[in-house]
């Protein structure tokens, strides 16, 4: 039950970084390790960040 | 061993090619050509780029990359090579690998395969992968400013000139090519209309209501669609609901115009980035799909391998296999417009330099994959089927009797009542000159899907394939729109600081207006041209990638040279070199051949001497006059630029070479990872 549960998430993982998602708990896990000091983003803050580095410049897709 | 599989491969590669090549007279299996393909990436993978990777590039496992040093959890992010491989392969592949091998099959399947293959190994995939690390090793620096730094502020400009016109040709023909699949069809209409509020519906999911719940938000959006899809087919079955959505080619044309505005000033989440997660997830999956059936059920291939159009009399495009094959097809082979993309967010993701190789070369062998495979689709229809969809209707004459006469003309067989038939059995009321490509191509995929997963439901599968076109042509002009809305902004604010500024909504309303203003006049002339627009809009599409393809290669040439590499910078010049034959020769054949079928000048003269006699009124006359020589005018800025911008490099790596200036190497520092190897 567990196995299958871990494997989900890595699908889950796996389709998002397919897409260009968000990965919130990454950001956690690096915001812990590098910046234990500063404020943590709220998941709804950090997916409006995340857009906004994305699509702020240059062409992400093409033809 | 491992020799001896080689071997096998390369020997399974050339007698794919020998098949191609030799056999004529019976249909040769699709499988011959994706064997012949598949072989030539492979040893082209294993041999070339590895040759690239250690000689010219010098690839470092210890180099530790920008994802590593700036990782920031949200764009520099270490990414797992596969992944990072397929998010690539997503963002570079769209409508262009699909369309450029269907056009481009009025030569037969031969010549555009392979230039496919030969195009992707020694020029596009290079192209990838050389600019790749190149961004990676200065922190993942866009085109543009790598041009400004290498070449100095002049060439700068240039490129950003450059990038902003291929934009809006760009825009205008990808939107044309919406225009002709869904025009008269309102199962499509209704399905591609049916995408805006299942995507807005997604964005206030991930963003309001279950806030970073982009996955979730996804796998709704993609079962609604299919929902909306099945829905279509009784909108069109519907007295009273199928007038609504049957609409012509020109209101179509200003409802993406206004799309295409409205779209580009919402906020990113609302709109543009769940459609993007959509058209991700479709696209990655269809093509999965495509391959598959491919191989189960091995189509044969039945235009010939060479036509009669070779000499440049074809139906479909004017011009002959020189230099126009190698125009039409730019996508799959090399694209300028790559070079964007391996420059923006893909470099900030690499986990390891050496990871470069795989995502860069191996990715653009994939997108060329995805045009051999359309290549295929295409090339399985009968040739009377496929020149029936892809010629134009002035060509054609108003109805299938006065095609079946014009085809036959042409040495094709072509059966009305088939033609009739399959034109009922996707759903659709005429597939008579939906040129531009894509319907042929959902034509193809849709025989091969129903063939391969039964159920024999080619309308849903054509309807299907119609939609994740159109699916990523949407993004594109919504993401494309932004973009040039953003450099248009950034010029603007040199004459007047305020506009400049992309949070202030009326300078971003005035920029996005101009943007769509300018894809908007072409893209409705396209519509409203009686040669069917993709004539004229596609090689111009086709001439402008290219050269946004020679600046990148000029930008990867001065890499190398400044890197110490000169004898090594063959391997970028050699394709330079091509390309700039080739866009020269249909650049200078475009502007000023004395065919008015293929010269706009020429158009232009002939158009009026008809005003003159009467045969036109001055209305239509003047547009068409207009819209020539406006063309023309954009082809020589084209050539004029790209020739502005090669002369700027020959310059720079002259004086390395020679010594008279100093060599600043520009590559962010070495530092060692921390990654156990």
């Amino acid at each position: 039950m567990r196995a299958d549960l871990s494997r989900l998430t890595a699908l889950a993982t796996l389709l998002r970084r397919l897409a260009g998602m968000p990965d919130y708990a990454a950001y956690v896990e690096h915001a812990r390790r590098c910046h234990p000091d500063a404020p943590l983003l709220s998941e709804r803050d950090f997916f409006r960040d995340y857009l906004r580095a994305r699509y702020a410049d240059g062409p992400s897709r093409c033809c | 061993m491992q020799f001896l599989l080689w071997v096998a491969v390369a020997l399974a590669g050339a007698a794919g090619w020998a098949v191609l090549a030799l056999t004529r007279g019976e249909p040769v299996s699709a499988a011959w050509l994706v064997v012949a393909a598949v072989c030539s990436y492979l040893v082209a993978y294993r041999f070339y780029s590895r040759f690239i990777a250690e000689r010219a590039l010098g690839l470092d496992p210890r180099r530790a990359t920008p994802a590593e040093r700036l990782g920031n959890g949200r764009d520099f992010v270490p990414t797992q090579k596969w992944v990072l491989f397929g998010h690539h392969f997503a963002a570079i592949a769209g409508a262009g690998p699909l369309v450029g091998p269907v056009l481009a099959a009025q030569f037969g399947y031969l010549p555009g395969t392979l230039w496919i293959v030969v195009g992707v190994v020694l020029a596009g995939a290079v192209q990838d992968f050389v600019i790749l690390v190149a961004s990676m090793r200065r922190d993942g620096m866009s085109l543009g400013r790598m041009a400004r730094q290498e070449l100095g502020p002049f060439a700068g400009v240039l490129t950003m000139i450059a990038i902003l016109s291929i934009m809006v040709i760009l825009l205008a023909v990808l939107a044309l090519i919406v225009v002709k699949s869904l025009a008269e069809s309102p199962w499509g209409v209704f399905t591609i209309l049916c995408t805006i509020p299942i995507a807005i519906l997604m964005g206030f999911w991930m963003e309001r209501w279950r806030p970073g719940r982009t996955l979730e938000a996804s796998v709704v959006g993609v079962l609604l669609l299919l929902v909306a899809l099945v829905a279509g087919r009784y909108v069109a079955e519907s007295a009273t609901l199928a007038p609504l959505f049957t609409r012509t080619g020109e209101e179509l044309a200003w409802g993406l115009a206004a799309y295409g505005f409205i779209a580009s000033v919402l906020p990113v989440w609302m709109l543009l980035c769940p459609r993007d997660y959509l058209s991700t997830f479709m696209k990655i999956g269809t093509v999965t799909l495509l391959a598959i059936g491919l191989l189960i059920v091995r189509p044969a291939l039945h235009l010939p391998a060479v036509t009669q159009f070779v000499d440049g009399s074809g139906p479909v495009f004017a011009g002959a296999l020189f230099p126009f094959c190698f125009i039409t097809i730019a996508c799959g082979a090399i694209s300028g417009f790559h070079a964007l993309v391996a420059s923006g967010t893909t470099p900030k993701m690499v986990r390891r330099e050496t990871d470069a190789r795989l995502i860069g070369y191996g990715g653009m062998l994939m997108e060329s994959f995805v045009a051999v495979m359309a290549m295929a689709a295409a090339a399985s229809l009968e040739p009377g089927t496929y020149f029936a969809m892809n010629a134009p209707l002035g060509t054609l004459g108003g109805s299938v009797e006065s095609a079946a006469t014009v085809i036959r003309g042409w040495g094709f067989s072509f059966s009305p009542d088939q033609f009739q038939a399959l034109t009922a059995s996707v759903g659709e009321q005429t597939l008579l000159s939906r040129t531009g490509g894509a319907a042929t191509l959902a034509v193809g995929m849709a025989q091969i899907f129903s063939r391969a997963f039964g159920g024999g439901l080619v309308g849903l599968w054509y309807h299907f394939a119609i939609m994740f076109e159109a699916l990523f042509i949407l993004t594109t002009l919504d993401a494309g729109t932004r973009v040039g809305r953003f450099m248009l902004q950034e010029t603007l604010g040199l004459v007047w600081k305020p506009l400049g500024r992309t949070s202030w909504y009326p300078s971003s309303i005035f920029a996005s207006l101009l943007i769509v203003a300018a894809w908007g006049w072409f893209l409705v002339q396209g519509v409203r041209d009686p040669n069917g627009g993709i004539n004229s809009l596609w090689p111009l599409f086709g001439i402008s990638n290219q050269l946004l393809a020679t600046v990148a290669l000029c930008v990867a040439t001065t890499v190398l040279v400044k890197g110490g590499r000169a004898r090594l910078a063959w391997l970028t010049l050699a394709p330079l070199a091509w390309l700039l034959v080739i866009t020269n020769t249909a650049g200078w054949q475009k502007i000023f051949s004395p065919d008015p079928k293929l010269g706009f000048l020429a158009l232009a003269r002939a158009t009026e001497a008809k005003l003159a006699a009467g045969e036109l009124t001055a209305k239509v006359a003047q547009q068409v006059v207009f819209n020539a020589r406006l063309d023309a005018a954009l082809a020589g800025i084209f050539l004029v630029v790209t020739a502005l911008v090669v002369l700027a490099s020959a310059r720079e790596w002259w004086r390395v070479l020679a010594g008279r200036r100093p060599v600043i190497d520009t590559e962010t520092p070495f530092v060692e990872t921390a990654y156990a190897s």
